[in-house]
Parts: structure tokens; sequence; C-alpha cells
């Protein structure tokens, strides 16, 4: 299309200019709730592989194939461990284990802590450190532990200071004396949710305190592939060697929470970019074709002045696409401001990581949202452009004349 | 001899009603000569605006065969057609049909803008018409600003833009008062003095008097088997 | 807690085996009939099976934080479920269990129930259940967040609305400059125009509720065939329906009053121009 239809369309748009205004606005509304909807359907999925990743594991090895929730623990931690490092494809094996415990406070008020046993070497770390140390320098003191803000925050710990913890493991009755702890660092763990404490520890000072027996168990392994080598080749050589083990990538693991995790959020962004869609294509659709009516004489002049339909037809494609585009611009503003008091609102639900985003930005969500509008656009002009070509001249002409 | 300007040959034009086929033009044949100024008037619906409209390819007779400059008009397709009225056939409406959203030399501009005329010459051409028009300081008014022979004047201007071989006008005075009328035909003598061959249809005896061809219509045929 | 994995296999029939319920989808997806024996373990690698025989089939109760996993599922009785996760070198294993439910004679000593309990077995996590799951939360932020939605939708409805007032208007301008021409006071008109209004907003809203009433049942079976669930997706209630009335009439009022003040507020000779 030439400038001077772009231009000619323009002109008509504004002849009008409340009209296009709210068909520009409403554009805007329902562009705004489509772009919040293309967000909303993949934020999960964005962020929670962007958690995943973001500790440099990338593979996960458990009990079973089973939800995460659920799952079994690992039996044989030690071979298991021993085997998995022993491939060529592997730079590093954490085993994880999960506990919990409660921190005495000054005001006799006790804290539940989620409490991490990890075994790190001096490579990845399943936390991001802030502030002093995460290795356990040994000696004979009490055990290391690291703290999250909100535990450092409510218990005023800092590098330097010692916690008393009382085990509270569900999984056994608990029998363990309380365990004595000293804090070498504040670090953020990225399945946090805002209002969780958390501790880190080694696995053997989780054991004490939680009061479990000695059993070679873990409740997952976290796997560094070698660089190059890449999540897939790890996963393929794990279950080679230990069939017993169930190995996943970052990507299966997103695959299987795309599966089961938060369905709902991808069904109402489905359901309601459909509507808004539909929404936007009935106002444009109506908007033009009530233009077109109103215009019937005045584009029979300019076919009898010489315009060809195909010129006349694509100044209704013009005015369509403007209109659409001008809300679709506008919508993008609107669409962020709205994602943002949306995600305020999800935020509140309970055990969300504070890392963890239900409406995340990618460059693809906004392709999308422009092609979506574009064919809706397009789909709206259809039935005014059919008015408009079908349109015959001498006959409007000689209507308007009567009338 | 050149061909003539425009030439109906055994023209006919029907339009089907559900009551049967109503025919506004029957067997009419007409050639208009290059340098002609004709009028055509006749009593409402007897089809002199459908006889325009076929001499103007807007319309297509539904029998007989029109040429324009010697070319078939039903050979050709609607582009083709389009091209026809841009560039050879000018239109002057009852109803003016100024775009409203356009000033009166933007509206004179359109058509030029339209057949790919650069900028600088479209609106030279412009303000060379709307001084021939009368109107030059009335040039960025909105037609909602022009009184009726102003907007017709511009609407003269706007068909004379792709300097046509062809004016065709329907009705051109029917919207103005007489003193008004009698303006704007001392307008086409005058485009016509100046080289243009002009057709215009009305009902209004006292207009199709100072035209030197003049024809009637009556009941779809020119009256006197005129031609 | 320790989740029950059960790995299961099809077992030899064997008469005293106890009776266990599995949901629907289990006995679905493992082509199992009722009357059949199965061996189910705690332990994924199917150590120390012990055998069940399917007594029934149960639909699981719906749970909306896990739409789309599959609910496998399978009722034991408690002493089976024990002797199945029990650890045989922790005697105590035998004696523990998740929660205890307690029904009271009357409801109304919860509150007094849960202290005095809490005072004698320090320790114990104890929960009214008048007081509801704190799983409700999620919902609540749901509804939040639909809300949310809902008004975003208004908002861009009025605005189509309004476009749609503005043209309708638009299309009757002479007719109005006429009837003002002829001597039809400003607040007669308007009165007209505010009677439309209500109308037409009244059918829309009306049109909207039956619309939605009559979707409601396709829209349930599409999800819960998609999610094989038996949750309701959607409710049209009188409630909702009133509250869909009440926001349409005022708002289609509203911009039929804006839409035609332009019209309204201008003289009649200025109207009857074109």
């Amino acid at each position: 299309m030439s400038p001077k239809v772009w231009a000619f369309a323009g002109r008509s748009l504004v002849r009008q200019p409340g009209r296009a205004t709210l068909g520009v606005l409403g554009v805007a509304a329902v562009g705004a709730l489509l772009f919040d909807m293309l967000l909303l359907s993949r934020g999960l999925l964005v962020s929670f592989r962007a958690l995943l990743d973001s500790a440099g594991f990338d593979v996960r090895v458990m009990a079973a194939d089973v939800p995460l929730i659920t799952r079994p623990r690992l039996a044989g931690r030690t071979a298991a461990v021993a085997a998995l490092r022993a491939l060529p494809e592997v730079a590093e094996v954490v085993p994880i284990e999960f506990g919990g415990a409660t921190a005495d406070g000054t005001d006799g008020r006790r804290l539940e802590v989620l409490l991490i046993g990890a075994d790190v070497d001096s490579g990845r770390r399943p936390w991001i450190l802030l502030e002093g140390a995460d290795r356990d320098p040994g000696g004979a003191g009490p055990p290391a532990l690291i703290v999250n803000r909100n535990l450092a925050a409510r218990r005023r710990l800092g590098p330097g200071s010692e916690v008393t913890l009382r085990g509270d493991c569900s999984r056994d009755p608990v029998s363990a004396p309380p365990l004595r702890f000293r804090v070498i660092g504040v670090a953020t763990f990225p399945f946090d949710d805002p209002g969780s404490t958390t501790a880190a520890t080694g696995t053997a000072a989780l054991r004490r305190v939680c009061g479990f027996d000695d059993r070679d168990e873990a409740d997952l392994l976290l796997v560094a592939s070698r660089e190059g080598q890449g999540a897939m080749a790890v996963v393929q050589a794990i279950r080679a060697r230990r069939p017993d083990l169930h190995p996943f990538s970052n990507e299966e693991v997103v695959a299987r929470f795309q599966q089961i995790g938060f369905s709902y959020f991808r069904q109402i962004s489905t359901v309601l970019s459909s509507i808004t869609l539909f929404f936007a294509f009935l106002l444009i659709a109506v908007l033009l074709t009530v233009s077109v009516n109103q215009r019937f004489a005045e584009i029979a002049a300019l076919r009898a002045l010489g315009f060809t339909r195909r010129r006349v037809v694509l100044d209704v494609l013009a005015q369509s696409v403007i209109l659409v585009g001008a809300g679709g611009l506008v919508s993008l503003p609107l669409g962020f401001a709205l994602a943002r008091r949306l995600e305020a609102i999800l935020h509140a639900m309970p055990e969300i990581p504070a890392a963890m985003h239900f409406f995340a930005f990618e460059p693809r969500a906004l392709g999308i949202h422009a092609l979506l509008l574009a064919v809706t656009a397009v789909l709206a002009a259809l039935y005014p452009m059919r008015l408009v070509a079908g349109l015959p001249i001498a006959a409007t002409l000689r209507a308007e004349v009567v009338t | 001899m050149s061909a003539p300007v425009v030439e109906a040959r055994a023209v006919t034009k029907s339009f089907p009603m559900p009551a049967g086929p109503v025919v506004a033009v029957r067997d009419l044949s007409l050639s208009i000569e290059k340098g002609d100024f004709v009028s055509i008037c006749g009593p409402s619906g007897c089809g002199k605006s459908t006889l325009l409209h076929i001499l103007g390819c807007v319309d297509t007779p539904t029998d007989g065969r029109l040429l324009v400059d010697g070319t078939d008009a039903g050979t050709l397709g609607d582009a083709q057609r389009s091209a026809i009225r841009l560039s050879k056939i000018g239109f002057v409406f009852q109803r003016f049909f100024l775009l409203p959203m356009l000033t009166a030399a933007e509206n004179v501009e359109l058509p030029q803008a339209e057949a790919g005329v650069a900028r600088g010459d479209r609106r030279a051409r412009t303000a060379e018409l709307l001084d021939y028009v009368g109107l030059a300081r009335r040039a960025h008014h909105r037609p909602s600003q022009l009184s009726g022979g102003e907007a017709q004047r511009v609407a003269i201007a706007r068909a004379l833009a792709n300097r046509p071989r062809l004016l065709l006008a329907d009705e051109p005075t029917g919207e103005l008062d007489q003193a008004t009328g009698q303006q704007i035909v001392g307008l086409f003598e005058r485009v016509h003095a100046d080289g243009t061959t002009v057709v215009v249809v009305t009902h209004d005896p006292a207009i199709a008097g100072s035209t030197p061809r003049r024809l009637a219509m009556r009941d779809g045929r020119l009256e006197d088997g005129a031609r | 807690m320790t989740p029950l994995i059960a790995v299961l296999l099809l077992a030899a029939g064997t008469a005293e085996a106890p009776a266990i319920l599995v949901s629907r989808q289990l006995l679905a997806a493992e082509h199992l009939a009722v009357g059949d024996v199965v061996a189910l373990s705690s332990d994924p690698r199917g150590t120390s099976p012990r055998p069940f025989r399917i007594a029934g089939v149960y639909e699981p109760v719906p749970d909306p934080a896990r739409l789309g996993a599959v609910a496998l599922e399978a009722r034991l009785h408690l002493p089976d479920l024990v002797g199945l996760t029990a650890d045989p070198a922790d005697p105590a294993s035998a004696e523990s269990v998740e929660s205890i439910n307690v029904k009271l004679r009357d409801p109304k000593d919860a509150a007094a129930f849960t202290r005095e309990l809490a005072a004698r077995v320090p320790g114990l996590a104890l929960r009214e259940t008048a007081k509801g799951d704190p799983r409700e939360v999620t919902f609540v932020v749901l509804d939040r967040f639909h809300l949310a939605i809902a008004t975003v939708t208004v908002i861009a409805s009025s605005i189509f609305l309004l476009a749609l007032m503005v043209m309708l208007v638009d299309e009757r301008r002479e007719t109005v400059a006429i009837l003002r021409l002829i001597g039809l006071r400003r607040r007669r008109i308007f009165i007209q125009v505010l009677a439309e209004g209500l109308v037409i907003a009244l059918a829309g809203a009306v049109f909207g509720v039956v619309l939605a009433a009559a979707l409601e049942g396709g829209f349930n079976r599409f999800f819960q065939w998609k999610y094989d669930t038996a949750l309701v997706f959607v409710r049209v209630t009188p409630a909702i329906a009133a509250r869909a009335v009440a926001v349409a009439v005022p708002l289609g009022i509203v911009a039929s009053v804006a839409a035609s003040w332009s019209l309204l507020r201008r003289g009649a000779l200025s109207l009857a121009r074109r």
C-alpha cells in the first residue's frame, strides 16, 4: 500500500474523531488484555525455566517418575552420586535433602524454617550468596548455616551469629535435640516464596537436627552437565548407566510442569485471548461497516472520478489497520501496567516463589500480539471491504440523488 | 477526421426489477465529437443520467457498444475503465461530493495524486484551477465552509484536474439557486471555450438553451432521432 | 509426610486380600475391573508388594489446584495403609498418621476444644475446619484476579457500547434535527434517548445472561471432558446474573446519554445542516 493510501485512510478516520478515538481506545483495552493473556499463557513456564536454570544445574535426578511433591526418596545416595560423578558428561553432582525446623526467637515465638541439606563443593550452589560465605570452614564449632533474607531479618541473623533450630521433619517423629548452628552467609533461594524462611546446611547437619537415622538417601540429586555436553546427553548417560534412577532435564521438568501445573492459567488465557480478539474484531468490523455505509455515495463518486476498486478497498483495509495498529500500540503500555497489577494480585497465592512470575515478558509475545491484531484487522475489514468492492457506482449515485 | 470522444452505438440499459425489467435507455446511438458542448434534457426518469453514466464508463450498457476514443469500453476491465475515468473524463455531480475532511485545494489535488502527478506539479495545477474557477482565496477552506456555488466550482476544478478530454455534468445546478446556476453555466461555457468537450445533463430548459448542441430524451430515447 | 507411591501389579486372586477403592481414572488407565486383585507397594521398585481386592470405584474429589493431573488414586483402610507403608525397622512408624479428624458433639465447642487440646498436647497442629482450609487463599486470590479481568472487560465493553451509541445517534442526527425544528424540547428528546438507552441496555444485559446460561453447560462439559474432572467451571447463579444486569444497565444508560450529549447541546439548524 502506497503512502497516499495510508494518508487518505488516516484523513478519513480523523473526519470522525470521536468514533476513531473510541475505536482506538476499544482496541487498546482489549489489546492490553490480549497482551496480558499472552504473557500469562507462558509466564509461569518462562519464569519456572529461569528459576531452574538460575542455579546452573541442568538435570534433576529423582527416585521415581512422579510429580515432584509426591516423589519418594532416592536410596543408595552415595553410590548414585559416585556413579554420576564418574560420567564424562557430568561436571557436578549435589545431593539435596529437605527437612523442616523451627527457630527459637528471643520473643519466645517459634519460626518455621524450611531446611535444605546440600553437600556443595567448590562449584555451583542451589542458592545465590548475598553476604558472607557459603562454604563450611569446618572445625569443631557448630555446623554452618546459610539463611535467607527473611530468616536473617526476623531472627536478626548475619554472618557470625548463631541460631538454634529444632527439627520438625514430619517424615519421622522428632526425637533429636535442638541443634545450634553458626550462620556463615545470607543467600537467596530461587524457589522461596515472599514470606518463606529458609536455611541451608550440609546433609549431615540436616540429619542430626531432623533426627534422621543414617539411611543413605537423598530427596534429589542436582546435576550440572559438562560444558558443551548439554542436559540431554547427561540424561541419556544417566539412563544408560543407572536405569533405576529417573533423571530429568530442565526442559523435561518444564514440559511436565506445563502438562499439569497451573494449566488453569493457560486455559483462561486461551479463552480470554479468543474473546478479546473476537471483541476487537466485532468493534472494528462494526465501526468500519457503519462508516462505509454512511459513505457509499462518496465512495461511488470517488469511483466515478477514477479511483479503482482496489484503491477504495485498500482504503478500508488501511483504516482498519490504522485503528487496530494505533490501538495495539496504546495497548502495550496499558498491558504492561495491567500485568503489574494482576501480577501483584496473583502473587498473593501461597507457595509461589518470589522469583516466579505469572506474567513474564518474552519478545515472542510481542510478535504474537502484533500478528493476532493484524489478522483481526484484516478479518474485521473483510465485510466492509466486500461492501465497497461490490458497490455499484451508477446505482449508488442515482440512489443518493433520489433520496 | 479524428474518432469521436465518445460514441454510443445502439445502447440499451435495463434494470431488473421484481415486477419485470425497467428499460432506462433504449437502442440509443449518440456520438460526442471533440469540441462539442452538449446538453441532454428531459423529464425526470427519462434515462438521461443513466445515459451520462454509460458515456462516462461508470455504468455498462445491457446491450450495444460504447466507444471511448475509438476503444470499445465493453472489452475493458474495471481497472482500465477506472483509468479512463481518471485521465480522460471529468465528472461533476449534482451534490458535489467533495470530501468533507479535505480542503478545497486537497479535493482538487486528489485525482491528480491518484494519477501519480508529482507533488509540485499538482500544487501548481491546483492553484491554477482554483484561480480559474475564482476560488484562489478559498483554497484552504473545507467544503462545510463553502457556499453551494463555491462547492460546485471546486467540484468543477476537481473534474478538470487531470486535463480530461470530456467533462460530464449531471444536473450541476440542481442544488443551486438560479443566479448561482447561471454562474456555473458560464463556467462550463468557459471550460468548453478553452477546448474541453462538455456534456451536461439537466432538466432545466434555460440551461439547455445555452448550449450549442441540445438533445432531448424521452422514455429512454433521444427525441427526433438525434445522434 | 510419606506419600504412598503405589506400584500396581496385577496379582493372582487371593480371597483374603483386603478391599480397596480405586479412582475411576486409575481403573480406566490400568484396565482394571471391580473384583480384580492387585498388588500395591509403597516402594517405587515394587518391593514387598501386598495384594488388595478392588471393591469399588470412586470419583476423586476434584482439586482445582491440580487441574490436568490424572487422579491415579486408591483408598485403603487405615490399618492396611499403615501396614503397607510402615518401616519394619521403626516400630513408631506404624503408629504415625498424617492427621486425625475429630467430630465434636457440639460444633460450637471447637474453639474451646482446640485451646484445651493445644495446652494438653503441645506440638500438635490444630485447625478448626470451620475456619476454612488454608488452600482457600488460592481461590480468594483467583477471585480477585477474575474481578480485575472482569473490570477490564467491562471497560472495553463500555467503550464498544459508547462507539455503537455514537454511531446510532449520528445516524439519527437529521431525525433529531427535524424533531427540534418542529418544536420538541431538548428535555423531551433527552427523555426519549434515555428510555431507548434503558431498553437497549436491559435487552443487552438480559441477552448476555441468557447467552451465558446457555453456554454454561457446553463450557462445563468441554472442560470436564478436557481435564477428566467433575469440577464445575462456570456457574451462572441468580446473584451473578443480577450483578451483571446491575452493572450493564447503568453503563448502557450512561453510554447513550454521553453519546447523545453532543447532539442535544447543538442547535436544531446546525444539526440539520449536512
